[in-house]
């Protein structure tokens, strides 16, 4: 990896530089909360969010996306019509960069490559920002606390500086033309391991730290605790749309207005929709809202790690905050430590 | 050489309902010329003093079931219409004349004292389509989006692979990333409403009055105790979800 310093008064000719080629979506606040929207000017941007309502996730596999259009009349099939716009992710945090490395790995498996989302990806770049935690953050817990691969800058946050981690030609090319580009002094490192430091000692401590996660999963996947969350699940499907890692679809044919022409689309689903899991016939392999917020988590804790080597959840929180009613990882991390405490008297 | 297939024919039957989900359905504007022209469209009374015909393919049915005569009206549009679809809250859920179900009796005589008019018809308490007959599509809301109409009606008459999902509207919410209502000291119904409408009114700053109906997966329970964590009382929650969903709240209540 190659690091340089650039200053922080350079970042508005960085985003300037790469609006000349691309589309800017960045985080900008919209009422209380904020959100990554397309700017336009780099005074939009809000750097230093400490979350967004729902991830950049939209940005690659938006939630309703037309994958053919047909004409019944001329019996014909327009394939792949959805717009492709060369686009810079700016201001992505690690653990949505980690996400991103999720959906990579599903989309991008080489035995179901999937065109519409590598069409995506491959037109966008990702500019990563380092961030200080909030109550909700657990990135540090999920192995998502930094973002290794997965970007084509990451800015490291040292005082009015950053130590800009590259990891891209395209992107290192436009970084140097935009900003007084320098290579990275002792000061430097030292002013980022501190930052680090910082970082690590300011995750909320009362999102308790559990070891084998997965061997606990499947202890407890009988326990009354999922029928606690299921009686208070309200199958909204919130927690799934703010998700950065969910990934399940649905496919449907929706027709214009008088019916000669339509689109076939694939829209969001979750396995927490009450219908996700029903088939042909009408059975339902999890009616019961329990068995559906048992499966969300055993997919983001547990069965996602089992084919991929890490685990789905990122713990950037936003379930957490999205769900009206306290469902989200950080409650099964709780219930766990509290398994643990009682094991231990 | 054979005839060219029928175009299926079509009646709109109007029940104790505004007409504003049949007004709407001409708001689709440009597009009504392409709809029309898949159906024969035989009995609308919006547009037509000729009366009902005797055969027909497709009902639609608007309003909420009031009086016996209606009854008899939806019973009738069953036997000989191959699919039934409701249209709007009131067809629906009862929507706004399913207040009343509570003491049909009472309100009559608050309005007319003690003898009804006999144009009134034989009152019974408000209802949805569905609690008389078999219905086959629903097109929800107050009123009804025009293009959902249209969806709903290609898929009566051509089939559609769409499945009716049952989330409630949170999540829709979630995606327009407005912010919750509530963090603005709003109570809203959205936690217990079915999703499909893309969660408009909330994306406008107005809360969720649940014209969608209550999904039938809604969790009143949860939702009721969420809204009280907000110092929001369960009888004012009670009393806001009556405007669309009394019937079903008292179906409920019942069981």
């Amino acid at each position: 990896m190659l690091y340089r310093v650039i200053d922080r008064a350079d970042v508005p000719s960085l985003v300037a530089a790469l609006m000349e080629r691309y589309e800017v979506v960045a985080p900008v606040r919209r009422g209380e909360k904020y959100v990554f929207a397309a700017v336009s000017d780099f005074d939009e941007i809000e750097l230093d969010y400490p979350s967004t309502v729902a991830s950049p996730k939209k940005y690659l596999m938006p939630a309703i996306q037309t994958l053919f259009e047909f004409d019944t009349a001329a019996n014909d099939v327009t394939d792949y019509v959805d717009e492709v716009r060369l686009r810079v992710l700016f201001g992505v945090h690690a653990c949505d960069i980690n996400g991103i490395m999720n959906l990579n790995s599903v989309f991008n498996d080489a035995r179901y490559p999937d065109p519409y989302y590598a069409a995506h990806r491959a037109a966008t770049l990702i500019v990563g920002v380092s961030c200080m935690p909030s109550e909700h953050c657990f990135c540090n817990l999920m192995d998502s606390e930094e973002a290794r691969p997965g970007y084509d800058l990451f800015l490291n946050a040292i005082g009015d500086k950053f130590l800009v981690s590259i990891g891209s030609v395209t992107a290192a090319n436009i970084l140097e033309a935009a900003c007084d580009v320098r290579e990275a002094t002792d000061a430097d490192r030292i002013a980022f391991r501190a930052a680090t430091r910082a970082r690590q000692e300011a995750f909320n401590p009362a999102i308790p730290d559990i070891q084998e996660i997965p061997m606990l999963m499947d202890a407890f996947h009988e326990d009354g605790f999922w029928d606690e969350l299921g009686g208070r699940c309200l199958s909204c499907n919130a927690c799934a749309n703010v998700c950065p890692t969910c990934y399940c679809f649905d496919i449907r044919d929706t027709l214009d207005p008088g019916a000669k022409t339509g689109r076939r689309e694939r829209v969001w689903d979750a396995c927490t929709s009450p219908q996700f899991a029903m088939v042909a016939g009408g059975h339902n392999f999890r009616s019961a809202p329990a068995q559906r917020v048992r499966h969300r988590m055993y997919h983001k804790l547990n069965g996602f790690l089992a084919t991929h080597d890490r685990s789905l959840c990122v713990g950037c929180g936003r379930c957490a905050v999205a769900c009206k009613v306290d469902i989200s990882p950080i409650e099964v991390l709780r219930f766990f430590e509290r398994k643990g405490a009682e094991d231990a008297e | 050489m054979t005839d060219a297939p029928r175009a299926p024919r079509v009646v709109f039957a109007g029940l104790a309902s505004c007409f504003g989900c049949q007004i709407n359905i001409t708001n689709i504007e440009e597009h009504l010329l392409a709809v029309l022209g898949q159906i024969d469209l035989a009995y609308w009374q919006l547009t037509s003093s000729a009366p009902m015909p005797d055969e027909f393919d497709v009902a639609v049915v608007e309003g909420a079931v009031t009086t016996e005569e209606a009854a008899r009206t939806v019973r009738r549009l069953r036997e000989r219409a191959r699919t039934v679809i409701a249209i709007g809250a009131c067809a629906a859920t009862g929507g706004i004349p399913g207040m009343a179900a509570g003491d049909i009796a009472g309100h009559a005589a608050a309005v007319y004292g003690e003898s009804t008019p006999a144009a009134c018809g034989s009152l019974r308490a408000p209802a949805p389509v569905s609690a008389v007959i078999d219905v086959d599509f629903t097109v929800p809301c107050c009123p009804v989006d025009p293009f959902d109409f249209v969806r709903v009606l290609d898929a009566a008459l051509y089939g559609s692979n769409r499945l009716a999902a049952t989330s409630a509207l949170c999540g829709e919410c979630s995606r327009n990333e407005g912010g919750c209502l509530y963090a603005r000291g709003q109570m809203c119904l959205g936690l217990v409403t079915r999703a499909g409408c893309g969660a408009r009114c909330p994306a406008l700053g107005r809360a969720c009055n649940g014209c969608a109906g209550l999904s039938p997966d809604a969790n009143v329970g949860a939702a009721r105790a969420f809204a009280a964590s907000r110092g929001h009382v369960p009888e004012r929650f009670d009393e806001a979800l009556q405007m669309f969903n009394a019937v079903a709240l008292a179906a409920a209540g019942k069981e």
